[in-house]
């Protein structure tokens, strides 16, 4: 079957799309009531919220999808922040003529995710635009945990460390690769992945200051901006940021920096020196994070800097715009 | 390993490094100076000693006119323009190929054409070949395989010792010796940077990609220098002979012949680009298409041609940084990530 405009008018078509695709999938009573809202019971304090949408092409990549990308997102935003992540709504803009089996698969990754990262997908949207105003679909998804830790760049101080949860820059190449024509082989899967089983046993460590995932803009780019609005900067150490050798190749040849990639399921986390150790040994006990790595620390000079493989000094900047492989 | 040599060669660096003046070493190659760059190298060397990236990047100095052609091909509704991924951002007064092209891909390496041309059977696919010595051999290497019919090429493809040839001749320029490319090199020889040496008394060593062999470039130039020489040396023997590849070369002039082109910011310079031989009109996009010669306008204030001859420094330009910036770059230095004002802007000095 193939999606037409009928399917977003709100009427029979569209409660077929729901049912035949999104419900058969998304088993949670909670969202069954197809009210506008849910109520959801929120025991006692705090909650946090987040929202995002996801506009990705190719909408299948080695390592994921579309829906398990938007699942994974929302997720990691919730916990990163230091929330469990509990419920999760998800919105659909479909274009028209978009394949039934694509929704399918699309929604049985969000499903499998949601499932396995303890989260219930709880409501949800969708709408069809005409052929050509979207790129096949585009999914925003709202997310609420509960919250157990209060992170922010304004808790870090001096002589802090910094940890990377595992290889960096894996989600970009795979998608650069997935994307252009460039006739280059390496096998690097998207790391797309929840982190909040990973994470959620860190709201234990008391000097646990901020964490971070490094999506869009990578590495570079949120330690930079931690280092803005901590006014502290960052001293990363080169040789100690996990990059795979296929990864690195890639960016040899295409002239992309791996401190600038995406990253899909990693974080980027700062805590106290005195618990670095064991916050280390708690992420290397994980699938997730057996390839974490102390790589560098907080300093008092408002910059981010790399020290290089040479023992050079280069100070990371925002990139204006998405990096262009280069062709020198 | 690495690290201790590293270290040896910064010291040494260090060591013989001339106390009483300043030493500008001019890379020609926008991979040096990606290398230096990224490593970070510039922090390691003496006060004195300025590595300056100069006409190595031929994106900034593709002319505006090729370019410009090449937007307006991609604004055609049967045809597909593709080239590489940093032309896309490079201005004109007509935008970008990303701000104003509308059909247009990129590519890594020329032979991926291959598949788009396959893929697109009912487009025409023009290639925006553009590029030094190092694209080139690969680009006439394609069209030797044989290009399928839908296929043709727009060439935009300079010299690299050409320019360094007027560089030096220029009394302003103060550069004291050269890191000639060494992907360049593999294809003209070692050879080909003889005249520098030998004719202007400039040092000039040929180096690779890694920074302890740009290291080892720079002390060698520096005892050359101590000692008053003026010699060609070459640190990168495993891939650079004295020849090159006779057979790329063949290749490349059998499609291709040398002739008079514009480098953007700098003008027209004899000898210094490879059009295609009249024989290859058929796939030679500028003849298929009749693409006009567009007679650049610079922008007002920039002053890319000196600092792509070395002769300023990006912040001597009224426009560095205020109006001119990475993602409004007004001048061709601005453009890629090597491109000496975009350096400057992001790394400062
Ligand atoms: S863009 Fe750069 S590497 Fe490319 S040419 Fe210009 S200066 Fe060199
Ligand atoms: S700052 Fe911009 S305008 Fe000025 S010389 Fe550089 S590229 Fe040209």
């Amino acid at each position: 079957m193939k999606v037409e405009i009928g399917h977003g008018s709100g009427g029979k078509l569209t409660k077929e799309l729901i049912d035949r695709v999104f419900l058969k999938y998304f088993d949670f009573p909670e969202l069954k009531s197809l009210q506008d809202a849910t109520v959801l019971p929120v025991e006692g304090e705090k909650i946090g919220i987040t929202t995002d949408s996801y506009v990705i092409r190719p909408l299948f990549f080695p390592g994921g999808n579309i829906g398990k990308l938007s699942i994974c997102g929302t997720i990691n935003d919730l916990t990163v922040s230091g929330n469990v992540p509990l419920y999760v709504s998800v919105g659909f803009i479909i274009e028209e003529g978009t394949d039934f089996e694509i929704l399918e698969k699309i929604a049985e990754s969000m499903a499998e995710t949601a499932v396995k990262s303890n989260v219930k997908i709880v409501a949800g949207d969708t709408k069809v635009v005409e052929r050509g105003k979207c790129d096949g679909v585009y999914i925003n998804t709202t997310g609420v945990g509960k919250n157990v830790r209060n992170l922010s760049p304004l808790n870090a101080r001096e002589g802090d460390v910094v940890i990377v949860t595992g290889f960096i820059g894996d989600h970009g190449i795979a998608i650069s690769l997935a994307r252009e024509e460039f006739d280059v082989e390496t096998g690097v899967l998207s790391d797309c992945a929840p982190l909040n089983s990973l994470l959620v046993p860190l709201f234990e460590i008391p000097t646990l200051r901020w964490m971070r995932d490094p999506t869009r803009g990578g590495l570079a780019t949120v330690l930079i901006e931690f280092s803005e609005s901590s006014g502290l900067g960052v001293k990363l150490y080169e040789d100690k940021i996990p990059v795979r050798e296929e990864v690195r190749f890639v960016c040899d040849m295409l002239g992309y920096d791996p401190l600038y990639l995406a990253n899909e399921g990693k974080a980027v986390i700062v805590v106290g020196r005195e618990d670095a150790e064991k916050t280390l040994e708690i992420l290397k006990s994980h699938e997730l994070g057996k390839n974490a790595e102390i790589i560098g620390e907080v300093t008092g000079d408002g910059s981010v800097q790399l020290i290089t493989s040479i023992g050079g000094v280069r100070r990371l900047e925002l990139l204006e715009e998405d990096p262009l492989p280069r062709i020198c | 390993m690495k690290r201790e040599r590293i270290k040896e060669l910064v010291s040494l660096i260090h060591e013989i490094s001339p106390k009483d003046r300043k030493i500008k070493i001019m890379n020609v190659c926008g991979s040096h100076e990606h290398t230096i760059t990224y490593s970070g190298m510039r922090s390691l060397m003496p006060e004195n000693i300025e590595l300056i990236p100069g006409p190595g990047c031929p994106v900034c100095v593709c002319s505006e006119s090729d370019v410009i052609n090449a937007i307006r091909l991609s604004q055609r509704d049967d045809t597909i323009l593709v080239t590489y991924g940093d032309m896309l951002r490079v201005p004109t007064k007509e935008g970008s190929i990303r701000s104003s092209g509308r059909n247009y891909k990129m590519v890594s390496a020329p032979h991926e054409v291959l598949k788009i041309a396959k893929e697109n059977p009912e487009k025409n696919v023009v290639f925006f070949s553009i590029g030094f010595e190092t694209t080139t051999a690969p680009t006439a290497a394609l069209i030797e395989m044989g290009l399928p019919e839908n296929v043709t090429i727009l060439t935009s493809q300079k010299l690299t010792p050409e320019i360094m040839e007027v560089l030096v001749k220029d009394e302003e320029v103060g550069v004291d010796a050269f890191i000639a490319p060494g992907h360049v090199s593999a294809i003209v020889g070692a050879n080909a940077w003889r005249i520098f040496p030998e004719e202007y008394g400039i040092p000039t060593v040929v180096a690779g990609f890694e920074p302890d062999n740009l290291l080892l470039a720079i002390l060698r130039i520096l005892y050359q220098l101590r000692e008053g020489r003026a010699e060609l040396e070459n640190v990168y023997r495993g891939v650079v002979r004295p020849e090159g590849n006779v057979k790329a070369q063949e290749l490349m002039y059998k499609y291709f012949e040398k002739a008079d082109v514009n480098w953007r910011g700098i003008g027209l310079i004899p000898k210094s680009g490879l059009e295609f031989r009249k024989e290859y009109d058929n796939i030679n996009a500028k003849k298929v298409f009749n693409l006009p010669e567009i007679k650049e306008e610079k922008v007002k204030g920039c002053i890319c041609d000196k600092i792509v001859l070395g002769k300023a420094y990006p912040n001597e330009c009224k426009l560095f940084g205020k109006v001119c910036t990475p993602s409004n770059p007004k001048g061709p230095c601005m453009v890629s990530m090597e491109g000496a004002c975009n350096i400057w802007y992001r790394f400062g000095r």
